[in-house]
């Protein structure tokens, strides 16, 4: 019984008594990042700091917020959800189709969107808690179903207003609320902007203030420990999978909005922005795990220096490269300065 | 480096001075000395948190020790990785048998494995240069396995032999062979004493680790009894298996420090249950307001009976009833809800979440009570967690510390106690002392006893003194069948570690225990 718990090692492994330097960085680095970016970008061009810029960073930022919400989602299980990008088109598609050749409405064109991404969510599920296929694999296989699902739909071809239908054209065209999500403000706040927000609200709120949050934590922590306190490990899997897919048709559906068009395949380039959103959300606030605050963080980080290096007439095609960087950084920040990993 | 004026050939091969390990605060090797000497085979006993395992890692070369010195043939060396005991001549064949061979390869890669790892050398390595190279290692350690095979289709014992003729490759001075029967039938162990007995031939000193007193007496030529992380004897041959097992367990208790309870209504009840398809049938039954210790050695079923219980392995054959009701657990969530809860065996790996905070470890079975239509209350949660940790005594640096803060006991009696505030049927506990210290022993024995008054309680240990002081009833369970149902005042641990461990299941019978019990 002479244990000192005040020097045992694994007490020293902890964030709690790390070097207080390191532990800063580990904290607070990247949210100091973006603030130093800010300012100097602000302080360096005049434009930079204005309201109308902030939306700007905002609006560019929240489509990949909700996607990566719903990745950071499966990632607390454990999992990894390599459909969101497939599963944004295939709503692109299901919801420009609607209402463009079918001629539904505005509210069932959503309907049908969601309903779209909660198919593909369950295909995951399906693949990953049923057939037991590994997550990444099986959300991998689920991605090119999915996107090929949607080519065969309509061979191949875009969807716009007054397309060619053979004899005729159609004659749908987009309902007043996806202008309204595609162009629409409130308060001089972007509804996307808006629509992310509540997402995030909603998010933050599920992770973090209820049991479910925990329980998701807990399988993604230790499934075997999860189901020996009673916890039904697969229908809560089988949930992420579900939510993943619905905040990918979310954003899908916003994103249809902003092009008044479907393209296919205009949603695929949404995934590995989404995961890097995600996994450089592990860095913010030593969270070291799939957070909804360190997402959004994550999102708003790469918007904010693609905005400002662009403003800088920066080139473009330099922009992945600058992504690359920030992730590599971010994943460092997690992995090398954080607590080891005790897996 | 007191035996240098010793002649050169009669230096131990190995020599343990003194050797401490500390992980934090716990002490698990306080000052170890012996030594392995030229050809011989040395047995090395304890019971479970006695030090072995440790001492076996830091002669393999995976963890450092704290203190002290090892001397290979009169020089200290370090042994900083297992390349540097491999080049000191000491190779282990782990316990585990699958850590020593790499599934999805076949025997014959198995086998050259080592020879890759080489510097140098020709890197051409076509299959049938791999087949001829592992016939030739075959063909001169005289083993016989089928080469071409993938090593995840031999049985248990076959795979051990690829971990062994990999290990004799490295030709060793010293083999280490770590509970090598405790995954093996007996025909199998047979077959491993043969291959022990060409080794000793060869000359190679073996150090061998095992809870099983026949195995050591028919193989070890000396045995060494650790306990609480110090060598406590020394036996020669002929072993006197008595004596080394009242060494293992230290003073034995005389008599059980509370009055032995019978318990009232049966809760839980099986019939024609097996552990395995083609073990033997028995029943059992289990008691409300009784502890019953389940006994037996490493691979005596224990473990697989337990998991027919909570649901996390299907009933084998026979039926099951829960206060009077048929009763097959669908999965652990299932038994859960009928009320069957149960602390399983390995805490890293089945309870705990890695980095979580006590609170989160102390609440997670039991979040509905802490949540109003699903919105955590965090200051119930918390009060729930300070009242687990104040009332099992948990030491720690507050309810927010992640759970590696804490030692090993102090872990434990969070993870039991947060399941003994609720009421169950029957509430299982799997190991639940192994590796803790004898405070939080006795902390988690005295709360068990309260609180198996209005529950079935079932405490499973390898350790027959263990078991001893908690439960009024013991059941061992030997070669997959309960041997022995007998109160825990009719008998002591010696006895039980008798019967655990007597070879042929015809030998002790419930009935004969009862005249052994007679004094």
């Amino acid at each position: 019984m002479s244990t000192d718990i005040q020097s045992s090692p694994a007490e020293r492994a902890t964030p709690y008594s790390k070097d207080a330097i390191t532990h800063f960085i580990y904290r607070y680095g990247l949210l100091v990042v973006l603030a130093l970016m800010i300012v100097v970008f602000s302080i360096a061009h005049p434009f930079f700091g204005t309201f109308a810029n902030a939306m700007f960073i905002l609006q560019a930022s929240a489509i990949v917020a909700v996607v990566g919400l719903g990745c950071t989602i499966s990632m607390t299980v454990g999992g990894f959800d390599l459909a969101v990008g497939a599963t944004m088109s295939l709503v692109v598609m299901v919801a420009a189709g609607a209402m463009v050749i079918y001629g539904f409405s505005g509210p069932v064109a959503i309907l049908l969107g969601l309903a779209a991404g909660l198919l593909a969510g369950l295909l995951n599920a399906m693949l990953i808690v049923y057939a037991r296929i590994p997550d990444l694999v099986a959300t991998l296989a689920a991605q090119f179903l999915v996107s090929g699902t949607t080519l065969l739909a309509v061979n191949g071809q875009s969807i716009s207003e007054g397309m060619s239908l053979g004899t005729t054209s159609a004659t749908g065209t987009f309902a007043p609320i996806f202008k309204w999500l595609g162009s629409g403000y409130v308060f001089g706040v972007h509804s996307s902007v808006i629509v992310a927000g509540l997402v995030f609200l909603a998010v933050f709120a599920l992770l973090n203030l209820t049991k479910w949050g925990r329980i998701f934590y807990a399988i993604g922590g230790n499934p075997v420990a999860a189901a020996a306190v009673g916890i039904p490990v697969r229908r809560y899997r089988i949930i992420a999978y579900l939510l993943s897919g619905l905040l990918s048709a979310v954003a899908g559906l916003l994103l249809v909005a902003r092009s008044n068009r479907g393209d296919v395949s205009v949603g695929d380039a949404y995934l590995l922005q989404a995961v890097s959103a995600a996994l450089v959300g592990y860095a913010v606030l030593g969270a070291n795990r799939a957070n909804a605050f360190g997402t959004l963080i994550g999102a708003v980080f790469v918007a904010t220096l693609i905005n400002g290096l662009t403003m800088f007439n920066f080139p473009y095609y330099a922009q992945t490269f600058v992504q690359g960087l920030l992730l590599g950084v971010a994943l460092l920040m997690s992995y090398t300065l954080g607590p080891k990993s005790k897996r | 480096m007191t035996d240098m004026t010793a002649p050169a050939d009669s230096l131990p091969l190995v020599r343990f001075e003194a050797i401490t390990k500390h992980f934090g605060g716990t002490v698990a090797l306080a000052g170890v000395t012996f030594e392995v000497r030229h050809g011989e085979t040395l047995g090395l006993l304890g019971s479970n948190g006695a030090g072995k395992s440790t001492l076996i890692k830091i002669l393999s070369g995976m963890q450092p020790q704290t203190g002290g010195d090892i001397l290979i043939e009169g020089v200290p060396q370090t042994l900083d990785s297992p390349v540097d005991a491999r080049d000191c001549g000491i190779v282990t064949v782990h316990q585990n048998i699958d850590d020593g061979v790499v599934f999805g390869m076949t025997v014959a890669e198995n086998l050259v494995l080592d020879n890759l790892s080489v510097a140098g050398g020709n890197p051409w390595m076509p299959y049938g240069r791999v087949r001829r190279q592992a016939a030739a290692i075959l063909e001169e350690l005289d083993f016989d396995l089928p080469l071409d095979v993938p090593v995840e289709q031999l049985s248990a014992s076959g795979r051990q032999e690829v971990s062994i003729a990999r290990a004799l490759v490295k030709k060793p001075k010293l083999l280490i062979l770590d509970e090598p029967t405790s995954t093996l039938s007996a025909r199998e162990s047979e077959r491993l004493f043969e291959r022990v007995a060409a080794m000793q031939a060869r000359g190679i000193a073996i150090l061998y680790v095992s809870h099983r007193m026949s195995d050591i007496q028919r193989l070890c030529h000396r045995a060494v009894v650790l306990r609480n992380g110090q060598v406590v004897s020394n036996h020669d041959a002929p072993l006197d298996a008595r004596a080394i097992t009242v060494s293992i367990l230290g003073e034995i208790a005389l008599a059980p420090a509370f009055e032995s309870r019978t318990g009232r209504e049966t809760v839980l009840s099986g019939e024609g249950l097996r552990v395995s398809r083609h073990g033997p049938a028995f029943d059992v039954s289990f008691r409300r307001g009784e502890i019953v210790g389940l006994t037996g050695l490493v691979g005596a079923g224990k473990t697989e009976l337990l998991e027919q219980f909570y649901g996390a392995r299907p009933l084998v054959s026979g039926k099951l009833e829960l206060l009077g009701q048929p009763f097959e657990p669908r999965d652990q969530p299932d038994a859960l809800a009928h009320g069957i809860a149960m602390v399983p065996e390995e805490r890293a790996a089945q309870s705990i979440f890695p980095g979580e905070q006590l609170t989160t470890h102390a609440s997670i079975g039991r979040l509905d009570r802490f949540s109003t239509a699903g919105i955590m209350q965090r200051s119930e949660e918390v009060a729930f967690a300070r009242k687990v940790i104040s009332d099992f005594h948990v030491r720690c640096p507050g309810h927010e510390a992640p759970i590696e803060a804490l030692s090993g006991g102090n872990q434990q009696k969070l993870l039991v106690g947060r399941w003994l505030a609720d009421e169950r049927e029957v509430m299982i506990l799997d190991e639940p002392f192994r590796g803790i210290d004898i405070g939080a022993r006795s902390v988690i024995a005295k709360a068990l006893r309260a609180y198996s008054e209005n529950t079935a309680v079932i405490v499973c240990s390898s350790d027959p003194e263990e078991v001893i002081e908690v439960a009024d009833r013991v059941l061992v369970m030997r070669d997959g069948e309960i041997v022995c149902d007998i109160a825990s005042s009719e008998i002591s641990a010696e006895q039980l570690a008798d019967i655990m461990s007597a070879a042929p299941p015809s030998q002790a019978h419930p009935t004969t225990m009862e005249t052994n019990s007679v004094h």
